[in-house]
Parts: C-alpha cells; structure tokens; sequence
C-alpha cells in the first residue's frame, strides 16, 4: 500500500533551507501520523466495501486505490493555491472536512446501495475522488506549516515522510486485524472521521492564538464532533436497516452457516426467507408453490406409503406430504443443519410448516442430496421430490442431469413418482423444456405443469415416471388453499404462448441447461 | 428476483488478498518413490534369499501399467485363463490412483483423450468397462457422460487473470498467434504421407513412414517452430507446457515430429462430445487399470521379477514377492511389461541386444495429492476449472479431482493435483529430486498454487502425497524414431516385450496398443 507521501510532486519547490532546526512542532507531527493513518483508512475502507458489494475485488480495489492516488496528486496540486497566511486555518477546515466525509462515507455508501441501486458506483468514484484531493492537500500543506515554522529543510521532509509511513502501517495492520473485524466497516469509518475532527479542534485549540477566527473553527469541529458521535452510536442500526432496505423489510434472523447465507425477514404478516441474497418463499404465497409442488403427483398416488424430499429444509413440501394419512415416511434430505434446525426448533417458523419436522413420522438427514442417493440402498420411494436451487451455474446443473435423474429412478417404487421443481416456463422457457427433455433422455415418462406464485411468477413442474399413463388426480386432501379439481386441471394446459421450443436434453458434459438458463433470464433482467 | 450477491459469504476482510494471517500449521507430508527401492537393488544386483517356493503358469506378464493390464484383459478375454499378473513395484504403474482424506485422486495420469478408430483396442476395452456406451465402430461413439470432461474445462492464469481454455487468445495479438497455429495444425493433422497413411497417428506404428514426413524426426521442436513462425512468446509457454506435460522436457529437446504429433494425432469424437473432449475420473486412469483389472480377473501375484532366463522349453523367472520371499517361477511365455531400462537388469539377452546408450532418455514426473479443507479463494476471472495451468508457470497445473462428482453444494473438502515435469536436464531434475528434503520438495510441488492463490491458501493444506518418479516418462528427443528400441517388435522367442518405452511416447494408447500387441502375438 502507497503511503500518501507518494503523490507530493511539489515538496521540492519548498526547498528553501530554513534556520531554526531548534524548535520543534509535535502537535504537527501527531498530526502527520493520524493524517496518514486516516488518509490509508478510508481508501481501505471504499476498497473493501466496493468488493463486499459488487464482488471483483481485483478490480474495485487497483481501480479504487487508482482513483484516490490520482485524486491526492490533484490536491497536492490545489495545495498551492492556499494562502501562504490562512495556512493553518484551510488545514483545520480540511481536517474537519475529512472527517465528516471520511467518517460517514461508508454509511453513506451501504445506504445508496441499499435504496438507490444503481448511481452506486458512481456515487463510489465521486466520494473516493473528494476524500482524495483533501487528503492530498493535507501533508503539503502540513510541510508548509513546518516550514512557516523554520524547521531545517532536511528534517522537515525526514520527520514528516517518517510519520506518514509509519501512520500507514499502523492502519494497514489495524483495519483488517482490529477495527473491521471488531467494529465493522461503517463504524471504522467513523472512528477514522473521529480522529480527523478530533485533531482539527486540538489544534485549534493548541494555536489559537495565531487563529484569527479560533472560535468558529472550533465551534465547527464540535459540530462535526457531534455529527459522527451521533453516527457512531447509530452506525449499526444503519447498516442493519440498510441490509433491510436491500431486502425491503426488517430482518428478523441472519445467520452466516458453512453453506450459506440465511436471512429471515418479516413485514406486517409476511415472513420471507432469503438465501445468499435470493428468495425462497415469501408466507403470503408459500402455498401455491408448495402445493403445487405435492398434490399433483401424491394426490395420484393413493398406493404410496413412503416419500423423499430433496431439499428444502424448510419443511414446507413435509407440511404438504403429511395432509395424506397414508403417508407412513417421509424422508427430508437437507444440506444444511442450520435450515432444518432453524424450522424445526424456532416456534415461530416451525409454526409455519405446521411443526412437519417434528412430526414423528419425518426424518431428517444432514447431507448432500446428491451424495446421500449415490449410496442410499432400502425400499424404493414412492414419490421423489427434487426442490434443488435454480441451475444457475455448472455445478448445480449437474443435479438437473440425465445421470441424476437416472439415479432418482433407480431409488422409485413400483409405480412411483418423480416431481421437479424446473423453474419459470414464462421467463425461462427453455430452460424448463429443458428439463423436461432432460427427463425424457432419462426414459421416463413426463407430465409437464405450472403454477402462478406471485412471488416468483408463473412457476414450472415436472412429474416423471418409468410407466406412462399419468393422470392428473380428481380427488385432493382437504385444507388446501389454492388447489382444487379445476384449478390443477388448468395446470396441465400450457397456452399457445407458452408452448415447448426446441431443446436439447441437459448433459453433464455440455450443460446445456445452465446456458438456456442464463440466456433466458438474462432476458428478462434487461 | 434480486440477482444482486449481497453478502457472499465472505466478510470484507477476504477481499483483502494481500493481508496474510498467522504461518499456517505444516501439513502432513507423504513422500512416495515407488519402484525406486526395488530398481536400484536390482541395478546393484544386490543378492537375494533361496527361493523358498515354485510356480507355474502357462503365461506370466510382468509389470501391470497399462501394458501388462492391456495384455491381461485381452487374454482373459480370448479365454486364456493359465495366466499369472506379476504387479511390480507400482502396481497400476503411471495409471495409478490414491485415496486422500476419502477423496479420490490421481496418483498419475488423470485423463484420455477419445480415441479414434485407428484405437480399436482402446475403444473395445472402453466398452468392456462400460465408458463407451454405443456405436463401437462408429466414427463418433457414444460415450459415458460421467467419464466426459464436464464445463468448465479448462482454464489459463495469465497476466493476474483467469481464462478460459488453454490456448492464451485474452489478446489480438495472442488470438492471432492461436489462430495462425490452429490452422498449422489443423492442416499437419489432415496431412497424408506417400504410403497413404496419416502423417500423425496413434498408435505410432500407425503413422506414415514417408521419409519426406519423418525428416522431421532430425530436428527439434522449437526449431521447427522457429522456422514456422509460431514464436509469439504466450503461444510458445503453451506448447512449452505441452511438450513438458506429455514428454517431460522443453520444445528444445523434443523431436519436431514428436512436437507436431502431439498436437496433430488425436482425431476421437463423440457422439455426445465437442471435438477435443477427454475421457476423466475424479481418481484419473486408474478408473480403467482398476476395470481392466475386474474385467480380466487374472490370478495376480504381489512382488516383483528379479531375474529372468530363457530356456529352450520354458521360461525361468526369479521373484521377489511383497513380502520379500523368493519365489521361483516358471512360464511358457512371459509377457514383460515393465521399463525397458528395469527389464535391462532383469534379462541378460536383452542387456545384449539393447545397450544402454540405446535407451530412451527419461524425464522425472512428480505428481502431488493436496488434501484441501475448502476452496482456496479465487482471483478475478474463469471460475475453477477441472484443469488449471498458470501459463508460464514452473509447473504443469493443477486438476481438481472433485471436479466430476454431483453435488447439490460445493464438497466440504476436495484433493488437487499438480505435476510438474521437463524441468532442467532430466539427469540433474532426477538427482535433485532423489536427494532433495521433504520440506524442498513440498515447496516445489506447490509453486504453482502459490502463483494462482494467495498466501491464505495454504491454510487449507492439510495433507500433502507427493509421489516422484525418477524416470517418469520416456523423452521422444529428435531420432526417437530410428531408436533401436523399436526393433524389440519383431524379436521372436518366448518373451516378449510391452510397455510404452518401445515406441517411445509415454501415453496410455500406445503403451495399451504395446500390451494389445504382445497378447495377440502370444494368442497366436
């Protein structure tokens, strides 16, 4: 890391050689050394912030640190312009400047991303260029003061490039170790801001009887004092309400686990859960989706005794399985402890799927689906269900493949069932066909459907079987919210605007799915 | 649906690269040097127990690489079943594979490019094992999708960025330095010698033997590269990767003609591949040495010949079993399928008839197993590959041996593989690496990791194999076609030779085609 010494171009045009090397100025040399570690601070804490959201961090950080070297070059050079009499006074006012700006920049920024979107970067590039030519004017103008102040020449620069690298490897080392893992980046900002204002108004107060206007400085510093106490104490509540802005209501549960990240939130009567930032369910529609997801294939199979569920550790398709009597067990195969844990034990979700998980018929296994069906021996299953993520990369394309699917009709019963949560037929109707040949490939026998849910819109299924003659059910379960005879007869019937193109199967060496996926929804994000 | 990754999973602090914590724990480290106990007492000739036992069998194969392996299948599959598989040293030979921390991995080589027809017996035994699944004699068969190669691929570190594939193409001027040897390429694969047959094939015996086409063997590589203007400097670290990778030496010391084979011989397609599609297991080619072994069911015995002579009714072996007894074994006909350079020691008639000097030059391969508690974290660019090369690197890259399995998540641990081969002259790289300390040679494996990563990633290593070979591979320097090897072909009598070494490329198809030779020879 450079420190700020770096971009000083015009030390050399103070080289006149001064005469009283006696005197010394420590309260500028502290000054120095928290100037430097500050200036180092806020370019570490706009690079790290700009990787935490936007990813890439090779790039935001070598384009963040250009932007700020290139801003302090441009300072050095404003530095000129100062009045040689005004010196010390503009270098306090920048000092508070800093602080202010620096201290709530990354508040700022998380609350643009959260609410504005899309002037991000741009708001990212402004603020880091403005905090750059300040602190690019800041050592200049310090050199001056000491030279104002008769130190020899020689010392001058040694001392002041001394305490400038050294400010700099003091907060090279404290970010990362101290301050970002013990305060978070908005409240290391803060803390940063802090030290600025805090020695403006020292100065003010050490020199201010060579201060004409020693009395509005400071009344200004305690102004910008006040501002980032008020922001510190409220930092965190910002960043909280800014992860809630993202995801438009308040959060009641986040949870970084080894596998994910899960966040909870909840307005009014909607509980929704996200996971790594995408939607799951939202509790105003849940039940389109998870009804659709069960009825269709288990209403039609009133011989079956034992089911598995492939993802979904929030219980929510048990709930579905469980409003059959019949149903002897029910197998749920989740990744992630914390899920199953989450809506097993908490009351408040557990109440959501109706306490499945704790139903004594329900078994939950800890694993990786795909793992747990390469090894899994006993009876085979009457009716599978594959709730697996979206197939937006390789290698969650691979469990929509005609091996896996090969396996999942290694594991059925006689007469049983496979059904495929396969994404949207209306913003991705290739990649829907594509599973549905996919399936097809595999040598079963397919019953394409959807399901509008608001939350997601219009959703697709896949039931599959090794027997054909499939026949959507005429009697379901009672308690139902959305399904009934009419309804899920309308399922089955896909519009002139929604009929099947033309696809290939999903292999696992060509992955064809993951790239109709990502064309087609690509699309629709336009 | 909100497309935005806002919290990925990592804190701000991983987006710190340069910051490195604490010196990570050291690795439990495992160094293998199979064979080379057993080949240098025999080099020394050092002197044995009595034989406290005798054997008989109508065919003993020595060695079970490719070549003894192929030659097994292939008599067990014409209903041979008086046949005894003598392991060697290094059973499985460079085909072997390892279990690290329960995770699968190559020991050795860990892919096969499709075969073409001209590979009848590669084909044949892939559908025996089940990985070609249909249209045997078609031109594009089907094949296993498990076994093929699935995306991504393939990937470069070049200029601090990942890319995709192999060949450097981030620039115009490296995408028309590709484009210009591409189509070289292309041109020299299509190209037929004076008898008709293709100028580059495989097997070697294969290809044509017009001398117009063979001059080529007189000079080196990076000759004719120079004369052909391939010389842009990211294409020439590409085929200097090649040329390390499958020869074990830089374009300076490989034939031209080896050069240009390698990039002009494989023709296979698949009827559900892309052109240039490889076969691949998460364990490497020892997915086929352990079906051949399945398919063949031969009687095996564990140990190593120490001595063979040839008499008029029989052949008298000499072996040293695993757990060092002697054993006297006598066969009607010996398949020897090691090394040229170990059957030297074991059998004075080919010590006579092939002196050392005649030997291919050998290269030394290190292959090393990184046992990794998670996913080291990645720099800008391609997403982790199933092969990654950092171009211009020290080493050969390295392959993810998790690459293949399905996972609903990433596996919570995972093995890469990096090689490194064709460093320095051969002789030295083979001293150094006989003599070099545990914590040297870790440092040496793992340069090119600690190109790709940084620093952090080593607190991920939990254990390390590293598996040398002293003479890895043979080196097809200019003249490797006139080597007087080759002449071991047509030598009659009741041993016969197998193994790559004898054509002089060290690939799975030709030292498979040695085995497949030698067993229809004996069958008669």
């Amino acid at each position: 890391m450079l420190p700020q010494s770096r971009s000083t171009p015009d030390l050399h045009d103070s080289a006149t050689p001064g005469t009283d090397a006696g005197r010394h100025h420590p309260g500028l040399i502290v000054a120095v050394f928290v100037v430097a570690s500050c200036g180092l601070a806020y370019e570490l804490i706009a690079g790290a912030l700009a990787s935490y959201l936007l990813g890439e961090s090779v790039l935001r950080f070598s384009t963040i640190i250009g932007t700020y070297l290139f801003a302090m070059g441009v300072g050095s050079h404003l530095s000129k312009y100062v009045d040689e009499k005004a010196l010390l006074a503009r270098f306090i006012d920048i000092e508070l400047m800093v602080g202010l700006l620096g201290g709530l920049s990354a508040c700022a920024l998380f609350l643009i991303y959260a609410w504005a979107g899309s002037p991000f970067r741009v708001s990212l590039y402004a603020l880091v260029l403005l905090i750059g030519v300040l602190v690019g004017m800041e050592i200049p103008l310090v050199m001056r003061l000491l030279h104002q102040r008769k130190q020899a020449f020689e010392a001058l620069v040694s001392r002041v490039l001394t305490f400038d690298y050294l400010g700099a490897l003091a907060v090279s080392l404290l970010f990362p170790l101290v301050f970002a893992p013990l305060l978070g980046l908005a409240r290391t900002a803060v803390v940063f801001g802090l030290l600025n204002a805090g020695i403006g108004l020292w100065l003010t107060h050490r020199y201010r009887a060579e201060l004409p206007q020693a009395r509005a400085l400071k009344l200004r510093g305690l102004l910008v004092l006040a501002v980032l106490l008020a922001a510190l104490a409220w930092a965190q509540k910002l960043t909280d309400a800014a992860e809630a802005g993202l995801y438009g209501d308040s959060v009641v549960h986040r949870e970084t686990t080894p596998f994910q990240r899960i966040v909870l939130t909840r307005w009014q009567d909607d509980t929704r859960l996200y996971l790594n930032g995408n939607l799951q369910f939202s509790t105003r529609d849940e039940h389109r989706y998870h009804e659709a997801l069960v009825h269709p294939a288990l209403a039609a199979l009133p011989q079956a005794r034992r089911v598995l569920v492939l993802g979904g550790g929030d219980g929510l398709a048990v709930r579905e399985v469980l409003k059959y009597p019949q149903i002897e067990q029910v197998t749920l195969i989740e990744l992630d402890p914390a899920m199953t844990r989450l809506f097993r034990d908490t009351d408040a979700l557990a109440a959501l799927n109706a306490h499945a998980l704790r139903d004594p018929r329900v078994t939950t296994v800890n694993a990786d689906a795909a793992q747990w069906l390469e090894t899994a021996a006993g009876p085979g299953w009457d009716l599978i269900i594959a709730d697996f993520p979206d197939p937006s990369h390789y290698a969650l394309g691979k469990l929509y493949a005609v091996p896996m699917y090969r396996l999942m009709a290694r594991h059925l019963a006689p007469g049983g069932l496979i059904v495929v949560q396969s994404t949207s037929p209306w913003y991705a109707p290739r990649a829907y066909w594509c599973v549905d040949a996919t399936l097809r490939e595999a040598g079963l026998h397919t019953a394409p459907y959807h399901a509008s849910v608001p939350s997601f819109g219009d959703w697709g299924f896949l039931i599959a079987g090794r027997e054909a003659g499939y026949r959507p059910p005429s009697a379901l379960p009672a308690g139902l919210r959305h399904l009934d005879a009419r309804t899920l007869a309308q399922m089955f019937d896909f519009p002139p605007d929604m009929r099947a193109p033309a696809v290939e199967p999903n292999r696992l060496n060509t992955q064809m799915l993951v790239h109709y996926f990502e064309e087609d929804w690509s699309r629709q994000m336009r | 649906m909100k497309r935005r990754d806002f919290i990925a999973g990592a804190g701000a602090l991983t987006a710190l690269p340069w910051l490195a914590g604490c010196t990570p724990a050291a690795p439990l480290v495992t160094v293998l040097r199979p064979g080379l106990r057993e080949g240098h007492a025999l080099r020394e000739a050092a002197t044995l127990p009595p034989p406290s036992g005798e054997l008989r069998c109508g065919v003993a194969i020595l060695g079970s690489g490719v070549a003894g392996l192929t030659a097994a299948w292939r008599l067990a599959r014409e209903g041979r079943r008086d046949v005894l598989l003598v392991d060697g040293p290094e059973p499985d030979g460079n085909a072997a594979g390892s279990l690290l921390g329960g995770i699968a991995c190559p020991r050795g080589a860990h892919y096969l490019p499709l075969p073409d027809p001209g590979l009848a017996h590669v084909r044949e035994l892939l559908a025996d094992l089940g990985v070609l699944t249909g249209g045997l004699r078609d031109d594009a068969p089907e094949y296993d999708e498990q076994a093929l190669v699935h995306p991504a691929a393939e990937r470069t570190l070049a200029d601090g960025i990942w890319h995709e594939g192999l060949l450097p193409t981030s620039t115009a001027a490296d995408a028309a330095a590709a484009a210009r040897f591409s189509a070289d390429m292309t041109a020299w694969s299509a190209r037929r010698g004076d008898d008709g047959r293709p100028a580059f094939a495989l097997p070697l015996a294969a290809s044509s033997s017009d001398p117009a086409l063979r001059t080529l063997d007189r000079q080196t590589f990076s000759r004719w590269l120079e004369e052909a203007g391939h010389t842009h400097p990211p294409l020439r670290h590409y085929i200097d990767y090649a040329m390390r990778d499958d020869y074990g030496a830089r374009p300076d010391r490989v034939s031209a003609w080896a050069g240009l084979h390698y990039f002009c011989c494989r023709r296979g397609r698949a009827r559900n591949a892309e052109a240039g599609a490889v076969l691949t297991w998460p364990q490497g080619l020892s997915a086929l040495t352990a079906g051949l072994r399945r398919a063949a069911a031969v009687r095996t015995l564990s140990g190593h010949a120490v001595a063979l002579n040839e008499r008029r009714a029989a052949v008298e072996l000499m072996v040293q079993t695993a757990d060092r007894r002697s054993v006297t074994l006598v066969a009607d006909r010996v398949i020897c399928a090691m090394p040229l350079h170990v059957a030297r020691h074991i059998d004075p008639a080919l010590a006579a008839a092939l002196p050392r000097e005649a030997l291919p030059e050998t290269a030394p391969w290190l292959v090393a197993n990184l046992l990794l508690d998670g996913f080291p974290h990645e720099r800008a660019g391609a997403d982790l590959a199933w092969d990654n090369v950092v171009l211009g690197g020290q080493g050969l890259g390295y392959v993810v041996a998790t690459h293949q399995l399905t996972r609903v998540a990433r596996p919570a641990a995972t093995v890469f593989t990096a090689y490194r081969a064709g460093w320095g002259d051969a002789g030295e790289a083979r001293r150094w690496l006989a003599s070099a300390g545990e914590a040297d040679l870790l440092e040496f494996a793992l340069a090119d990791l600690d190109a790709a990563y940084d620093r952090r990633w080593r607190h991920r290593l939990n254990a390390v194999e590293l598996v040398l070979r002293g003479h890895g591979m043979a080196i097809p320097t200019p003249g490797f076609l006139d080597a007087p090897a080759r002449a071991l072909r047509d030598r009659g009598g009741r041993v016969l030779h197998a193994h790559a070494d004898l054509g002089g490329l060290s690939l799975f198809e030709e030292a498979s085609w040695w085995g497949e030779r030698a067993a229809c020879q004996l069958l008669g």
